[in-house]
């Protein structure tokens, strides 16, 4: 019999140890128990449509180099912290000068600091839905941690720009972390771009940590390379009436996971879900939802929207957990997906677990192609035909494109839509 | 302006069109009336290029040009509008946009510049209130929520905005109350003109007595039956269909 795939030893050893003690002891910790830790098959139920998707091979266990790099010259209205390779690069950076909010480097962590934080990462993730948390877990040579101090208000977004060179095969893993303060806000951008064309993988984890009251918006742009395998993992522990905003913005590559865990552990905490898939050739997505309604009383909403053209493959997996003291939860879930080939594939799976009898659960899921009638209508008027298919696609996702709340992340959305709509839709 | 001879049309194999034979001239009003199934909106489709239907045989000429040959969105920029029966929904595309875009497809086809935001909202505000419509109608999606008698204004003001050759109204007095009736037919009745021409296909009379058209053909059956002028329509509404032979369940209302 042929025994189950295990992950190469080579991943297990990080190549950098400039990082404060109580780090590198935490690294090391998660780096024993990746021993053996099993690859998903077909036959582990989270990645049963992904795994044949995840190809890694020995020389992407590399960790990539970021010294000489410059990083992005990317201009942001906002500020902007730069990592490279899952380094941060303090020179491309402009942070705010603002007492509530601390940002720092993994690297430039005091002790007493760095402690704090070895007992927080990895808090908000449930590793066993996340498995490849633990890798970055084992992996990661810097990271960004951010402190709101309760009731700071940053005045404007934060962008990260996480960069990956694949010059040469290897892999990147950044790592963030945010505590938000009570009744403290910020909004945080977190943009995925690569360069290069050697298969590398980028195994990301991010994690919020919101204190009661505070209100925080994450945006997830991603938009890296076809040399690119992306599995990334975002966790958020909610207190009392906080209030948590998620905007997933994903073109496809070779293979493209994100897993978003939501626990809401305080009464009246809201959680918002956006997220927007675009795949196209043999491109990949793969979205892992899951949210946790721990405490009574918290809402959360949740909609997602695939559109998979050619032979792409996307997935949508939805996981709500209404736990048996959360009463009085509220929770609507929907995912809707555009195939706009017959060759494309999408998978839908809503996996409610409901524990308490006075809650308001909803779930719909849809899959279609665009509407004949709607196409005729439209070009009925004059209007050409891959006009009226952009207008109906557009369509699809708009109200979700609209709700981003930063205009700039809505343009980059918008310009990479536009070309997905120029290589998908010929004019006849 | 138009001319069709001896048109067969079929769909999935079953031909509702059974030999048509139409001529309609620069400025004409004509309306076609007849019973539920006669083929009255499988004619209004097949003229606007409803790829649903199969033309088997006949010609459709829109000023000497071979129509068949033009696909639907080229058959709109030679100027052939279709008011339908049943407007489609497509909540994302506001009405403004779908408007804009569909005003700046013909006058690209024209030659002409396109129209900025600015300029479009202006006339598509004045339009709106034409067939009174609030403009607020132009901030939604396509027909999404409008009653059966906005959607109706709504065709009526693509009308107006992109001002056709030939506009074919297709059942547009259809669940309209007599308030909404008057509204559409004043938006129709502008559009008359000497180099226009309007084909109204309609089930009831009621229509044709706000605007009053100058031949009515009878279809039935997948052909035309009978001709004649306004006082056809009259002595329809007078005696039914069963005079001419036609046998309709719908026809007492």
């Amino acid at each position: 019999m042929k025994s189950a795939p295990t992950l190469s030893s080579a991943f297990l050893h990080s190549a950098c140890d400039r990082m404060p003690d109580a780090l590198l002891a935490l690294r090391k910790q998660r780096a024993s128990a990746l021993v053996d830790m099993p690859l998903p098959t077909r036959k582990t139920e989270n990645w049963k449509y992904s795994s044949k998707y995840l190809k890694l091979t020995d020389e992407m266990a590399i960790s990539l180099p970021a010294e000489g790099k410059t990083g992005s010259s990317l201009a942001v209205p906002g500020y902007k912290v730069v990592f490279v390779n899952g380094v941060m690069i303090p020179e491309a950076s402009e942070f705010p000068d603002f007492d509530g909010i601390s940002i720092q480097s993994f690297r430039d962590l005091n002790s007493g600091d760095a402690e704090a934080a070895a007992q927080q990462l990895g808090s908000t993730l449930d590793h066993d839905q996340a498995q490849f948390a633990r890798l970055n877990g084992a992996r990661f040579e810097d990271g960004l941690l951010i402190r709101l101090k309760p009731g700071a208000v940053l005045d404007q977004p934060l962008f990260i720009i996480h960069e990956t060179y694949g010059d040469a095969s290897g892999s990147a893993y950044p790592r963030v972390l945010v505590d938000a303060g009570a009744n403290s806000q910020m909004t945080l951008v977190e943009e995925y771009i690569s360069s290069g064309d050697a298969q590398v993988l980028v195994n990301t984890v991010t994690e919020f940590s919101l204190a009661e009251g505070a209100n925080l918006t994450s945006i997830r742009l991603n938009m890296e390379g076809e040399n690119v395998q992306h599995v990334g993992a975002t966790g958020v522990v909610q207190q009392r009436s906080s209030r948590f905003e998620s905007h997933c913005v994903g073109f496809g590559g070779p293979l493209r996971r994100h897993d978003l865990q939501v626990r809401l552990e305080g009464e009246g905490a809201e959680t918002k879900l956006n997220g927007v898939v675009v795949t196209q050739g043999k491109q990949h997505y793969d979205n892992h939802t899951s949210i946790d309604h721990v405490a009574a009383h918290c809402n959360s909403e949740e909609t997602y929207r695939n559109i998979a053209a050619d032979k792409s493959h996307a997935v949508f997996n939805g996981r709500i957990h209404i736990h048996q003291d959360a009463q009085k939860s509220n929770a609507d879930m929907n995912n809707k997906n555009l195939l706009l080939n017959s060759g494309a594939e999408i998978d839908t799976k809503p996996e409610l677990e409901i524990y308490a009898d006075d809650v308001k659960c909803a779930h719909g899921a849809t899959t279609g192609q665009l509407d004949p009638i709607s196409v005729f209508y439209l070009v009925s008027r004059g209007i050409g035909r891959r006009q009226a298919n952009v207008l109906l696609t557009m369509a699809f996702i708009n109200e979700l494109v609209e709700q981003i709340p930063v205009e700039a992340v809505r343009e980059t959305a918008q310009t990479r839509l536009n070309a997905f709509f120029d290589q998908t839709f010929k004019e006849a | 302006m138009l001319s069709i001879k001896n048109l067969h049309a079929s769909v999935e194999g079953k031909e509702i069109l059974k030999g048509i034979n139409l001529e309609i001239k620069a400025g004409e009003v004509h309306a076609i009336m007849g019973p539920n199934g006669s083929g009255k909106s499988t004619l209004s489709q097949v003229l606007a290029g409803n790829e649903t239907f199969d033309v088997t045989s006949g010609e459709i000429t829109l000023n000497g040009d071979n129509l068949l040959e033009l696909a639907t969105e080229e058959r709109a920029r030679e100027g052939i509008f279709l008011a339908f029966q049943y407007p489609v929904e497509i909540p994302g595309v506001s009405n403004l946009q779908f408007l804009r875009t569909a005003v700046n497809a013909m006058r690209q086809h024209r030659g002409e510049d396109e129209m900025n935001a600015a300029e479009f909202m202006k006339l598509a505000k004045d339009v709106s209130r034409q067939v009174d419509l609030d403009p607020a109608f132009l901030k939604r999606g396509v027909n999404e929520g409008f009653s059966g008698g906005e959607k109706k204004r709504n065709e009526i003001m693509q009308a107006l905005l992109l001002q056709p050759k030939l506009a074919i109204l297709d059942e547009t007095d259809s669940g309209l109350d007599i308030d909404a009736l008057k509204v559409v037919s004043d938006g129709v009745n502008a559009l008359r003109s000497e180099d226009r021409a309007i084909l109204m296909v309609t089930h009831y009379q009621r229509l044709l007595n706000h605007i009053v058209p100058d031949h009515v053909h009878v279809l039935a059956g997948g052909k035309i039956v009978k001709s004649g002028g306004r006082e056809l329509a009259l002595e329809l509404e007078e005696r039914g269909y069963g005079w001419l032979g036609i046998k309709d369940e719908d026809a007492s209302n």
